[in-house]
């Protein structure tokens, strides 16, 4: 087997990134379209929605990032294909945010 | 600290990480051995400019935005609340995501390593992209208070 000589923090954090800036771009949509439910919650909790917004993506990051690593999902990828996975997920991300608030 | 200097501190620190990424990118791109300490320290300094960017312009997003959004939507340029605003202050969550990883995979790139230096590049390269894209949308808001304070003024003074 090929070894793509990649750390497997290096790797899971990587996936981290793309599935919780993903979820992000997700919980956008969500929240906004709940604004008595999901929104309402997410003010009550720290006064500010996208204070909670930004506790629940960075927390998501790190906790996906070191559950990766133990699985050893990410060990299996090279860096291409890490770099391509952040770039759909940033694309997509970056679609789903823009194109919900135009 | 006033208010407004606490507003010019968060695209300044958000210039700074841009930079540093331009920095960690030019240093990727030849990753000699000689190179590697600079790759590391600067990843760090992008990290550390894009969270006190995120922290500083969060507080004044919190506390004192409320006006000029109440300004922005009362003005001829709506958008630069409703789209640009709400776009900007959702994607900068993966533009910080990516700021606290480039230092995580800056610390695994050797010289020859070619798997972990196209990460490095990716990863520097979006935050430049994304960087410039947070500034120009924080131009649009500027501008968004200043057309509403102007609309303003001028309603103010006809007769």
């Amino acid at each position: 087997m090929k070894d793509p000589g990649i750390e497997k923090y290096t790797a899971s954090f990587a996936l981290a990134l793309a599935i919780s800036s993903l979820l992000s771009a997700l919980l956008v949509v969500i929240k906004e379209r709940n604004a008595d439910t999901l929104l309402a919650w997410m003010k009550a909790a720290t006064g500010h929605h996208w204070v909670s917004h930004g506790i629940l993506v960075l927390s998501l990051f790190v906790v996906l990032g070191w559950a990766l690593a133990q699985t050893g999902v990410g060990a299996r990828l090279s860096g291409n294909a890490l770099s391509g996975i952040i770039t759909g997920s940033l694309v997509l991300s970056g679609l789903i945010i823009a194109g919900f608030f135009i | 600290m006033p208010q407004e200097l606490l507003l010019m501190l968060h695209p300044s620190f958000g210039a700074l990480a841009i930079l540093a990424a331009v920095w960690v990118f030019a240093e990727t791109l030849n990753n000699a051995e000689a190179s590697q300490w600079r790759i590391r320290l600067v990843s760090l300094a992008a990290a550390l400019f894009m969270w006190s960017s995120y922290l500083l312009g969060g507080y004044w997003y919190v506390r004192y935005y409320g006006a000029d959004k109440a300004l922005i939507n009362a003005g001829p340029w709506p958008f630069a609340h409703s789209f640009f605003m709400e776009t900007k202050e959702h994607l900068f969550f993966s533009l910080l995501l990516l700021a606290t990883y480039l230092p995580l995979a800056a610390f695994g790139l050797t010289p020859g390593q070619s798997q972990v230096r196209g990460l490095v590049l990716w990863v520097a390269a979006w935050i430049v992209l994304l960087g410039l894209s947070m500034e120009g949308a924080g131009a649009f808001v500027s501008m968004g208070v200043k057309v509403a304070l102007l609309a303003k003024t001028i309603t103010g003074m006809s007769p």
